[in-house]
Protein backbone atom coordinates (compact mmCIF):
# COMPACT_ATOMS: atom_id res chain seq x y z
CA UNK A 1 0.00 0.00 0.00
CA UNK A 2 1.35 3.29 -1.03
CA UNK A 3 1.67 5.91 2.11
CA UNK A 4 0.37 8.96 1.75
CA UNK A 5 2.68 11.76 2.17
CA UNK A 6 0.89 14.45 3.48
CA UNK A 7 -0.40 12.23 6.29
CA UNK A 8 -2.52 13.63 9.31
CA UNK A 9 -2.85 12.43 12.61
CA UNK A 10 -6.43 11.04 11.74
CA UNK A 11 -4.50 8.90 9.27
CA UNK A 12 -1.71 8.06 10.92
CA UNK A 13 -2.93 7.80 14.38
CA UNK A 14 -0.30 9.63 15.61
CA UNK A 15 2.28 11.45 13.48
CA UNK A 16 5.49 9.25 14.67
CA UNK A 17 3.85 6.04 14.23
CA UNK A 18 3.79 4.68 11.13
CA UNK A 19 1.86 1.95 9.62
CA UNK A 20 3.82 -1.72 9.15
CA UNK A 21 5.47 -0.76 5.26
CA UNK A 22 6.42 -2.57 2.70
CA UNK A 23 10.12 -2.64 3.82
CA UNK A 24 9.19 -4.75 6.59
CA UNK A 25 6.76 -7.00 4.40
CA UNK A 26 9.67 -7.55 2.00
CA UNK A 27 12.25 -8.15 4.84
CA UNK A 28 10.27 -10.71 6.46
CA UNK A 29 9.63 -12.66 3.14
CA UNK A 30 12.69 -13.06 2.15
CA UNK A 31 14.03 -14.06 5.49
CA UNK A 32 11.14 -16.38 5.81
CA UNK A 33 13.17 -19.63 5.04
CA UNK A 34 15.85 -18.73 7.29
CA UNK A 35 16.96 -19.32 10.88
CA UNK A 36 19.67 -16.92 12.07
CA UNK A 37 23.10 -17.65 13.25
CA UNK A 38 25.24 -15.31 13.58
CA UNK A 39 22.83 -13.15 14.50
CA UNK A 40 24.79 -11.43 17.58
CA UNK A 41 21.50 -10.63 19.44
CA UNK A 42 20.79 -14.60 19.59
CA UNK A 43 23.98 -15.57 21.05
CA UNK A 44 24.03 -12.88 23.68
CA UNK A 45 21.15 -14.82 25.82
CA UNK A 46 23.42 -16.60 27.44
CA UNK A 47 25.04 -16.43 30.86
CA UNK A 48 27.81 -14.26 29.24
CA UNK A 49 24.70 -11.21 28.51
CA UNK A 50 23.62 -11.53 32.14
CA UNK A 51 27.38 -10.81 33.35
CA UNK A 52 27.44 -7.92 31.37
CA UNK A 53 24.32 -6.71 32.46
CA UNK A 54 25.37 -7.02 36.00
CA UNK A 55 28.57 -5.60 35.58
CA UNK A 56 27.18 -2.55 34.30
CA UNK A 57 24.47 -2.53 37.10
CA UNK A 58 27.80 -2.42 39.41
CA UNK A 59 29.60 0.45 37.42
CA UNK A 60 27.60 2.46 35.31
CA UNK A 61 30.88 2.50 33.02
CA UNK A 62 30.30 -1.11 31.82
CA UNK A 63 27.07 0.51 30.07
CA UNK A 64 29.29 0.79 26.92
CA UNK A 65 29.87 -2.67 26.21
CA UNK A 66 25.57 -3.03 26.34
CA UNK A 67 25.25 -0.01 23.71
CA UNK A 68 27.99 -1.53 21.64
CA UNK A 69 25.98 -5.07 21.35
CA UNK A 70 22.83 -3.53 20.90
CA UNK A 71 22.48 -0.06 19.29
CA UNK A 72 22.17 -1.57 16.29
CA UNK A 73 19.28 -3.46 16.70
CA UNK A 74 17.58 -0.77 18.88
CA UNK A 75 18.27 1.69 16.25
CA UNK A 76 16.49 -0.52 13.74
CA UNK A 77 13.94 -1.02 15.41
CA UNK A 78 12.70 2.59 15.89
CA UNK A 79 13.85 3.20 12.30
CA UNK A 80 11.21 0.78 11.40
CA UNK A 81 8.68 2.43 13.87
CA UNK A 82 9.15 6.37 12.92
CA UNK A 83 8.89 8.54 10.50
CA UNK A 84 12.10 10.27 10.05
CA UNK A 85 15.91 10.02 10.67
CA UNK A 86 15.64 12.83 13.42
CA UNK A 87 12.92 11.08 15.53
CA UNK A 88 14.62 7.49 15.02
CA UNK A 89 17.62 9.38 16.24
CA UNK A 90 15.82 11.17 19.38
CA UNK A 91 14.03 7.97 20.26
CA UNK A 92 16.80 6.08 19.71
CA UNK A 93 18.88 8.37 22.25
CA UNK A 94 16.08 8.67 24.80
CA UNK A 95 15.79 4.70 24.57
CA UNK A 96 19.63 4.40 25.73
CA UNK A 97 19.35 6.94 28.05
CA UNK A 98 16.25 5.62 30.21
CA UNK A 99 18.34 1.64 29.83
CA UNK A 100 20.44 3.72 31.34
CA UNK A 101 19.08 5.42 34.46
CA UNK A 102 17.20 2.37 35.37
CA UNK A 103 19.53 -0.19 34.56
CA UNK A 104 19.10 -1.29 38.24
CA UNK A 105 15.64 -2.27 37.57
CA UNK A 106 15.81 -4.96 35.07
CA UNK A 107 16.33 -7.70 36.90
CA UNK A 108 17.35 -11.53 35.23
CA UNK A 109 14.33 -13.26 34.53
CA UNK A 110 15.59 -14.79 31.21
CA UNK A 111 14.15 -12.17 29.87
CA UNK A 112 16.96 -11.07 27.15
CA UNK A 113 18.11 -7.61 27.48
CA UNK A 114 17.38 -6.61 24.01
CA UNK A 115 13.93 -7.53 24.79
CA UNK A 116 13.87 -5.24 27.69
CA UNK A 117 15.48 -2.04 25.66
CA UNK A 118 13.38 -2.36 23.02
CA UNK A 119 10.73 -2.23 25.10
CA UNK A 120 11.81 1.09 26.34
CA UNK A 121 11.98 2.12 22.87
CA UNK A 122 8.75 1.03 22.34
CA UNK A 123 7.32 3.20 25.02
CA UNK A 124 8.70 5.77 23.88
CA UNK A 125 7.33 5.97 20.51
CA UNK A 126 3.74 4.89 22.25
CA UNK A 127 4.14 7.73 24.66
CA UNK A 128 5.03 10.41 21.65
CA UNK A 129 2.09 9.32 19.70
CA UNK A 130 -0.31 9.59 22.67
CA UNK A 131 1.20 13.07 24.01
CA UNK A 132 0.77 13.94 19.94
CA UNK A 133 -3.29 12.56 20.18
CA UNK A 134 -3.64 14.50 23.69
CA UNK A 135 -2.23 17.54 21.98
CA UNK A 136 -3.29 17.82 19.10
CA UNK A 137 -6.51 16.27 18.78
CA UNK A 138 -8.23 14.82 15.62
CA UNK A 139 -11.80 16.67 15.09
CA UNK A 140 -13.34 12.90 15.63
CA UNK A 141 -11.26 11.92 18.33
CA UNK A 142 -8.99 9.15 16.69
CA UNK A 143 -8.61 6.18 18.95
CA UNK A 144 -5.49 5.21 20.81
CA UNK A 145 -2.83 4.36 18.44
CA UNK A 146 -2.43 1.34 18.06
CA UNK A 147 1.28 0.39 17.66
CA UNK A 148 2.30 -2.62 18.08
CA UNK A 149 5.17 -3.64 20.85
CA UNK A 150 4.77 -7.81 20.78
CA UNK A 151 7.43 -8.79 18.17
CA UNK A 152 6.47 -11.70 16.61
CA UNK A 153 9.32 -13.98 15.35
CA UNK A 154 9.66 -12.92 11.73
CA UNK A 155 9.49 -9.12 12.36
CA UNK A 156 12.12 -9.75 15.27
CA UNK A 157 14.26 -11.66 12.55
CA UNK A 158 13.80 -9.03 10.05
CA UNK A 159 14.76 -6.44 12.71
CA UNK A 160 18.09 -8.72 13.14
CA UNK A 161 18.75 -8.90 9.38
CA UNK A 162 18.73 -5.12 9.52
CA UNK A 163 20.97 -4.68 12.90
CA UNK A 164 22.98 -7.04 11.07
CA UNK A 165 23.64 -5.79 8.03
CA UNK A 166 24.34 -2.04 9.40
CA UNK A 167 27.18 -3.71 11.54
CA UNK A 168 28.64 -5.33 8.32
CA UNK A 169 28.66 -1.85 6.88
CA UNK A 170 30.84 -0.65 9.35
CA UNK A 171 33.82 -3.57 7.86
CA UNK A 172 33.37 -2.59 4.27
CA UNK A 173 37.17 -0.81 3.04
CA UNK A 174 37.22 2.77 3.56
CA UNK A 175 36.05 4.00 0.31
CA UNK A 176 33.08 1.92 0.21
CA UNK A 177 32.10 2.81 3.31
CA UNK A 178 32.34 6.09 2.28
CA UNK A 179 30.36 5.66 -0.65
CA UNK A 180 27.44 4.18 1.35
CA UNK A 181 26.89 6.69 3.90
CA UNK A 182 27.43 9.00 1.34
CA UNK A 183 24.44 7.84 -0.93
CA UNK A 184 22.61 6.53 1.53
CA UNK A 185 23.08 8.56 4.56
CA UNK A 186 23.60 11.49 3.28
CA UNK A 187 21.72 11.00 0.00
CA UNK A 188 24.50 12.77 -2.16
CA UNK A 189 24.46 12.51 -6.10
CA UNK A 190 26.94 10.35 -7.64
CA UNK A 191 28.20 13.28 -8.66
CA UNK A 192 28.74 14.94 -5.95
CA UNK A 193 30.47 11.50 -4.32
CA UNK A 194 32.83 11.29 -7.62
CA UNK A 195 34.11 15.05 -6.31
CA UNK A 196 34.76 14.35 -3.01
CA UNK A 197 36.58 10.97 -3.54
CA UNK A 198 38.15 12.03 -6.72
CA UNK A 199 36.82 9.75 -9.00
CA UNK A 200 34.94 9.45 -11.87
CA UNK A 201 31.18 9.06 -11.57
CA UNK A 202 31.85 5.68 -13.21
CA UNK A 203 33.86 4.53 -10.52
CA UNK A 204 31.37 5.17 -8.02
CA UNK A 205 28.98 3.92 -9.12
CA UNK A 206 30.75 0.47 -9.52
CA UNK A 207 32.14 1.32 -6.03
CA UNK A 208 28.33 1.52 -5.11
CA UNK A 209 28.16 -2.05 -6.54
CA UNK A 210 30.74 -3.61 -5.26
CA UNK A 211 29.91 -2.36 -2.04
CA UNK A 212 26.15 -3.32 -1.91
CA UNK A 213 27.35 -7.15 -3.71
CA UNK A 214 29.20 -7.54 -0.89
CA UNK A 215 27.02 -6.78 1.82
CA UNK A 216 24.61 -8.92 0.07
CA UNK A 217 26.79 -11.78 0.45
CA UNK A 218 28.01 -11.36 3.46
CA UNK A 219 24.02 -11.69 4.84
CA UNK A 220 23.66 -14.63 2.23
CA UNK A 221 26.37 -16.12 4.37
CA UNK A 222 25.17 -15.44 7.94
CA UNK A 223 22.15 -16.88 6.80
CA UNK A 224 23.67 -20.21 6.21
CA UNK B 1 20.56 -1.07 -28.15
CA UNK B 2 23.50 -1.90 -26.06
CA UNK B 3 23.01 -3.81 -22.41
CA UNK B 4 23.74 -1.15 -19.24
CA UNK B 5 26.02 -1.99 -16.90
CA UNK B 6 24.70 -3.55 -14.07
CA UNK B 7 26.03 -1.13 -12.42
CA UNK B 8 24.52 1.96 -14.18
CA UNK B 9 21.39 0.06 -13.92
CA UNK B 10 21.76 -0.78 -10.14
CA UNK B 11 21.96 3.25 -9.28
CA UNK B 12 18.93 4.21 -11.69
CA UNK B 13 17.25 1.98 -8.71
CA UNK B 14 19.29 3.50 -5.72
CA UNK B 15 18.37 7.19 -7.43
CA UNK B 16 14.70 6.52 -7.52
CA UNK B 17 14.42 4.90 -4.31
CA UNK B 18 16.45 8.11 -3.03
CA UNK B 19 13.95 10.56 -4.61
CA UNK B 20 11.07 8.55 -4.39
CA UNK B 21 8.80 9.16 -1.40
CA UNK B 22 7.58 5.71 -2.22
CA UNK B 23 8.09 2.84 -0.38
CA UNK B 24 10.22 0.85 -2.69
CA UNK B 25 10.98 1.49 -6.73
CA UNK B 26 9.38 -0.52 -9.08
CA UNK B 27 10.24 -4.52 -9.39
CA UNK B 28 13.39 -5.01 -11.04
CA UNK B 29 13.51 -7.17 -13.65
CA UNK B 30 16.70 -8.68 -13.30
CA UNK B 31 16.87 -11.25 -10.34
CA UNK B 32 20.33 -9.81 -9.50
CA UNK B 33 19.44 -6.29 -9.49
CA UNK B 34 16.31 -7.07 -7.13
CA UNK B 35 17.97 -8.97 -4.65
CA UNK B 36 20.20 -5.66 -4.51
CA UNK B 37 17.45 -3.57 -4.30
CA UNK B 38 16.62 -5.18 -0.75
CA UNK B 39 19.48 -4.65 0.62
CA UNK B 40 19.79 -0.89 -0.63
CA UNK B 41 16.22 -0.30 0.72
CA UNK B 42 17.50 -1.74 4.19
CA UNK B 43 20.47 0.68 4.07
CA UNK B 44 18.09 3.64 3.59
CA UNK B 45 17.45 3.22 7.02
CA UNK B 46 21.33 3.01 7.96
CA UNK B 47 22.01 5.12 11.32
CA UNK B 48 24.74 8.19 10.68
CA UNK B 49 28.05 7.22 12.31
CA UNK B 50 28.12 10.47 13.93
CA UNK B 51 25.16 9.87 15.83
CA UNK B 52 26.29 6.17 16.99
CA UNK B 53 29.46 7.98 18.49
CA UNK B 54 27.88 11.13 20.22
CA UNK B 55 25.26 8.86 21.76
CA UNK B 56 28.10 6.74 22.70
CA UNK B 57 29.90 9.52 24.48
CA UNK B 58 27.16 10.92 25.78
CA UNK B 59 26.26 7.45 27.52
CA UNK B 60 29.54 7.47 29.08
CA UNK B 61 29.42 10.78 30.30
CA UNK B 62 26.14 10.42 31.76
CA UNK B 63 27.30 7.18 33.16
CA UNK B 64 30.53 8.71 34.97
CA UNK B 65 27.94 11.60 36.33
CA UNK B 66 25.63 9.47 37.86
CA UNK B 67 28.00 7.41 39.59
CA UNK B 68 29.29 10.78 41.05
CA UNK B 69 25.59 11.71 42.00
CA UNK B 70 25.21 8.28 43.37
CA UNK B 71 28.25 9.23 45.48
CA UNK B 72 27.02 12.18 46.26
CA UNK B 73 23.81 10.72 47.43
CA UNK B 74 25.41 8.06 49.83
CA UNK B 75 27.38 11.60 51.51
CA UNK B 76 23.44 12.69 52.04
CA UNK B 77 24.29 15.33 49.93
CA UNK B 78 23.11 16.66 46.44
CA UNK B 79 25.53 19.08 46.17
CA UNK B 80 27.09 19.24 42.42
CA UNK B 81 30.50 20.51 42.66
CA UNK B 82 31.16 21.61 39.37
CA UNK B 83 28.63 24.69 39.25
CA UNK B 84 28.98 28.27 41.14
CA UNK B 85 26.90 28.13 44.55
CA UNK B 86 23.23 29.80 43.31
CA UNK B 87 23.94 28.43 39.72
CA UNK B 88 21.61 26.19 37.76
CA UNK B 89 23.05 24.20 34.58
CA UNK B 90 21.97 27.07 32.21
CA UNK B 91 21.61 30.64 32.79
CA UNK B 92 20.38 33.17 30.76
CA UNK B 93 23.47 35.77 29.94
CA UNK B 94 21.67 38.97 29.03
CA UNK B 95 23.54 41.92 28.07
CA UNK B 96 21.91 44.82 27.56
CA UNK B 97 22.58 48.77 27.77
CA UNK B 98 22.48 50.49 30.65
CA UNK B 99 22.43 46.72 32.48
CA UNK B 100 22.23 48.90 35.35
CA UNK B 101 18.77 50.03 34.55
CA UNK B 102 18.08 46.38 33.59
CA UNK B 103 19.09 45.35 36.87
CA UNK B 104 16.77 47.88 38.10
CA UNK B 105 13.49 46.24 36.09
CA UNK B 106 14.25 42.73 37.64
CA UNK B 107 14.02 43.80 41.49
CA UNK B 108 10.98 45.69 40.38
CA UNK B 109 9.37 43.25 38.73
CA UNK B 110 9.97 40.19 39.08
CA UNK B 111 11.31 40.36 42.96
CA UNK B 112 15.22 39.89 41.48
CA UNK B 113 17.82 40.31 44.28
CA UNK B 114 21.22 41.37 43.05
CA UNK B 115 23.81 38.90 44.02
CA UNK B 116 26.98 40.34 42.98
CA UNK B 117 28.23 43.03 40.57
CA UNK B 118 31.95 43.85 39.23
CA UNK B 119 32.27 47.50 37.63
CA UNK B 120 34.25 47.45 34.45
CA UNK B 121 36.93 50.59 35.14
CA UNK B 122 34.28 52.79 32.59
CA UNK B 123 31.91 52.58 35.74
CA UNK B 124 29.52 49.94 33.13
CA UNK B 125 29.34 46.75 34.78
CA UNK B 126 30.99 43.87 33.67
CA UNK B 127 29.30 41.07 35.27
CA UNK B 128 26.42 40.52 37.53
CA UNK B 129 24.10 38.08 38.97
CA UNK B 130 21.13 38.35 39.74
CA UNK B 131 18.34 35.86 41.86
CA UNK B 132 14.99 35.22 40.79
CA UNK B 133 12.84 32.56 42.47
CA UNK B 134 15.35 29.07 42.59
CA UNK B 135 17.12 30.46 39.25
CA UNK B 136 19.33 33.27 38.40
CA UNK B 137 20.25 35.67 35.14
CA UNK B 138 23.25 37.04 34.91
CA UNK B 139 23.47 40.63 33.03
CA UNK B 140 26.09 42.18 31.46
CA UNK B 141 26.61 45.92 29.54
CA UNK B 142 28.81 43.94 27.43
CA UNK B 143 31.86 45.20 25.02
CA UNK B 144 32.84 45.31 21.78
CA UNK B 145 33.55 41.31 22.15
CA UNK B 146 30.15 40.55 23.46
CA UNK B 147 27.34 42.52 21.73
CA UNK B 148 24.03 43.58 23.29
CA UNK B 149 21.60 40.08 22.76
CA UNK B 150 18.04 40.63 24.46
CA UNK B 151 16.21 37.04 24.66
CA UNK B 152 13.15 35.26 25.74
CA UNK B 153 12.62 34.04 29.59
CA UNK B 154 10.05 32.03 30.79
CA UNK B 155 9.36 32.52 34.22
CA UNK B 156 7.29 30.56 36.67
CA UNK B 157 5.98 32.71 39.48
CA UNK B 158 2.99 32.27 41.98
CA UNK B 159 0.82 35.30 40.55
CA UNK B 160 1.78 35.85 37.31
CA UNK B 161 -1.63 38.40 36.89
CA UNK B 162 0.19 40.61 39.79
CA UNK B 163 3.78 39.76 37.98
CA UNK B 164 2.36 40.83 34.50
CA UNK B 165 0.92 44.36 35.69
CA UNK B 166 4.35 45.03 37.70
CA UNK B 167 6.23 44.76 34.48
CA UNK B 168 3.87 47.26 32.58
CA UNK B 169 4.26 49.12 35.74
CA UNK B 170 8.17 48.91 34.98
CA UNK B 171 7.67 49.99 31.19
CA UNK B 172 7.18 46.50 29.78
CA UNK B 173 4.53 46.24 26.66
CA UNK B 174 2.25 43.66 26.79
CA UNK B 175 2.15 40.95 24.12
CA UNK B 176 -0.92 39.27 25.80
CA UNK B 177 -2.33 39.77 29.42
CA UNK B 178 -2.09 36.42 31.40
CA UNK B 179 -4.52 34.02 30.21
CA UNK B 180 -5.65 30.36 30.86
CA UNK B 181 -6.28 29.41 27.26
CA UNK B 182 -2.42 29.11 26.47
CA UNK B 183 -1.74 25.45 25.42
CA UNK B 184 0.66 24.50 28.30
CA UNK B 185 -2.12 24.55 30.36
CA UNK B 186 -0.96 26.96 32.59
CA UNK B 187 -1.75 30.44 33.42
CA UNK B 188 1.07 32.64 31.13
CA UNK B 189 1.39 36.06 30.00
CA UNK B 190 3.73 37.23 27.95
CA UNK B 191 5.71 41.18 27.86
CA UNK B 192 8.18 42.55 26.11
CA UNK B 193 10.56 44.83 28.53
CA UNK B 194 12.16 48.36 27.25
CA UNK B 195 15.36 46.61 26.30
CA UNK B 196 14.00 44.20 24.23
CA UNK B 197 13.81 40.70 26.28
CA UNK B 198 10.70 38.96 25.94
CA UNK B 199 9.39 37.26 29.63
CA UNK B 200 6.69 34.71 29.20
CA UNK B 201 5.09 34.74 32.81
CA UNK B 202 3.48 31.74 33.88
CA UNK B 203 2.46 29.64 36.85
CA UNK B 204 2.74 26.32 36.36
CA UNK B 205 -0.50 23.38 36.48
CA UNK B 206 0.30 20.88 33.97
CA UNK B 207 4.19 21.27 33.54
CA UNK B 208 5.98 17.59 34.62
CA UNK B 209 9.11 19.25 36.86
CA UNK B 210 11.93 17.84 35.79
CA UNK B 211 14.26 15.94 38.38
CA UNK B 212 15.03 18.39 40.28
CA UNK B 213 11.88 20.13 40.47
CA UNK B 214 10.41 23.33 38.52
CA UNK B 215 12.92 25.99 37.78
CA UNK B 216 11.62 29.66 38.00
CA UNK B 217 13.88 30.95 35.23
CA UNK B 218 14.08 28.91 31.77
CA UNK B 219 15.34 30.34 28.23
CA UNK B 220 13.18 30.40 25.74
CA UNK B 221 14.61 30.21 22.19
CA UNK B 222 12.83 30.56 19.22
CA UNK B 223 14.45 29.01 15.99
CA UNK B 224 13.89 28.93 12.32
CA UNK B 225 13.98 24.81 12.03
CA UNK B 226 13.98 24.51 15.59
CA UNK B 227 14.11 20.49 15.36
CA UNK B 228 17.21 20.35 14.76
CA UNK B 229 18.26 22.14 17.50
CA UNK B 230 17.14 19.01 19.72
CA UNK B 231 19.64 16.10 18.24
CA UNK B 232 22.86 19.49 18.19
CA UNK B 233 22.23 19.95 22.21
CA UNK B 234 21.79 16.14 22.89
CA UNK B 235 25.39 15.63 21.04
CA UNK B 236 26.70 18.98 22.33
CA UNK B 237 26.27 19.15 26.21
CA UNK B 238 24.52 15.61 26.36
CA UNK B 239 20.70 17.24 26.56
CA UNK B 240 17.69 15.43 26.92
CA UNK B 241 14.67 16.08 25.24
CA UNK B 242 12.01 15.95 27.90
CA UNK B 243 8.80 16.23 25.77
CA UNK B 244 8.88 17.59 22.27
CA UNK B 245 5.32 18.53 20.73
CA UNK B 246 5.38 18.76 16.38
CA UNK B 247 3.39 19.58 14.01
CA UNK B 248 2.29 17.06 11.30
CA UNK B 249 5.43 18.44 9.09
CA UNK B 250 7.47 18.13 12.14
CA UNK B 251 7.92 21.64 13.08
CA UNK B 252 8.35 21.96 16.82
CA UNK B 253 5.63 23.72 18.47
CA UNK B 254 7.19 23.36 21.84
CA UNK B 255 9.94 21.15 23.17
CA UNK B 256 11.52 21.43 27.10
CA UNK B 257 15.42 20.27 27.27
CA UNK B 258 16.93 19.25 30.13
CA UNK B 259 20.72 19.97 30.83
CA UNK B 260 22.27 18.76 33.97
CA UNK B 261 19.78 20.47 36.82
CA UNK B 262 18.38 23.23 34.44
CA UNK B 263 15.49 22.70 31.08
CA UNK B 264 15.64 25.39 28.43
CA UNK B 265 12.75 25.39 25.99
CA UNK B 266 12.58 25.67 22.02
CA UNK B 267 9.76 26.23 19.67
CA UNK B 268 9.84 27.22 15.64
CA UNK B 269 9.71 31.07 15.33
CA UNK B 270 6.41 32.73 14.09
CA UNK B 271 4.64 35.56 14.02
CA UNK B 272 5.96 38.04 17.07
CA UNK B 273 7.91 35.50 18.28
CA UNK B 274 11.15 35.51 15.55
CA UNK B 275 14.90 34.18 16.50
CA UNK B 276 16.87 36.19 19.29
CA UNK B 277 20.32 34.93 19.20
CA UNK B 278 21.40 35.33 22.69
CA UNK B 279 24.13 34.32 25.47
CA UNK B 280 23.79 31.04 27.46
CA UNK B 281 26.14 30.46 30.41
CA UNK B 282 26.13 26.18 30.71
CA UNK B 283 27.74 24.21 34.01
CA UNK B 284 29.00 21.19 33.42
CA UNK B 285 31.29 18.63 34.68
CA UNK B 286 34.23 18.93 32.05
CA UNK B 287 34.31 22.01 30.40
CA UNK B 288 36.92 20.38 27.90
CA UNK B 289 35.42 17.65 26.73
CA UNK B 290 31.83 19.35 26.35
CA UNK B 291 33.81 21.96 24.10
CA UNK B 292 35.45 19.40 21.90
CA UNK B 293 31.84 17.41 22.11
CA UNK B 294 30.36 20.46 21.24
CA UNK B 295 32.63 21.64 18.02
CA UNK B 296 32.05 18.01 16.75
CA UNK B 297 28.78 18.09 16.58
CA UNK B 298 28.33 21.26 14.40
CA UNK B 299 29.27 24.47 16.81
CA UNK B 300 31.84 27.42 15.71
CA UNK B 301 34.66 28.13 18.72
CA UNK B 302 34.50 31.56 20.26
CA UNK B 303 37.18 30.51 22.81
CA UNK B 304 39.12 27.52 23.42
CA UNK B 305 39.00 26.32 27.39
CA UNK B 306 40.79 28.49 29.67
CA UNK B 307 41.59 28.90 33.14
CA UNK B 308 39.52 31.99 33.74
CA UNK B 309 40.57 34.60 36.27
CA UNK B 310 37.14 34.21 37.88
CA UNK B 311 38.23 30.66 38.78
CA UNK B 312 36.03 28.74 36.14
CA UNK B 313 37.13 26.45 33.58
CA UNK B 314 35.52 28.19 30.62
CA UNK B 315 35.30 27.56 27.52
CA UNK B 316 33.04 29.62 24.46
CA UNK B 317 31.23 28.50 20.88
CA UNK B 318 28.62 29.65 19.14
CA UNK B 319 25.58 27.29 17.59
CA UNK B 320 24.31 27.28 14.02
CA UNK B 321 21.58 29.85 15.16
CA UNK B 322 23.93 32.38 16.49
CA UNK B 323 23.40 31.44 20.04
CA UNK B 324 26.95 31.77 22.28
CA UNK B 325 27.42 29.07 24.69
CA UNK B 326 29.70 30.09 27.46
CA UNK B 327 30.60 26.67 28.86
CA UNK B 328 31.68 26.76 32.47
CA UNK B 329 33.11 24.46 35.15
CA UNK B 330 33.09 25.88 38.56
CA UNK B 331 36.58 25.05 39.84
CA UNK B 332 36.37 25.67 43.25
CA UNK B 333 38.12 28.27 45.72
Amino acid sequence: MRRNTGVTFLAAGSYIVRPMKATRRLARKRLAKGPHEGVPGQEARGPDERALVEAAQRDPAAFEVLYELHFERVYAFVASRVRDRTTAEDVTSEAFHKALANLQSYEWRGVPFAAWLLRIAANIIIDCAKRAAREFPAPDDPPEPAARLDLQDTEMRAMEHRAQLFRLVGQLPEVQKQVIYDRFVEQRSIKEIAQRLGRTEGAVKQLQLRAVQKLRAQMEGSHG
Amino acid sequence: MAKRSLAMQFDEVVQAMLVSLRPRPEEAPDPELASLTRVAQILRELPREEFRAALKSDLQRRASMSERTAAAQTRGTKEVHYMRPGLTSIIPYVIVRPAAQFIEFLRSSFEGVERMRMPAPDGSIMHAEVAIGNGAIEVSDGNAEYSTAPQAIHLYVDDPDATYARTLQAGATSFYAPTDDHPSGDRWGAVKDPFGNHWYIAKPRGWTPGPEGLRSVQPYLHLREAHKMIPFLEAAFGAEEMGAHKSPEGAVLHATIRIGNATLEIDEAHGEFQPMPCHLHLYVPDTDAVYAQALQAGATSIDPPRDAPYGDRAAGVKDAWGNSWFIATYLGK
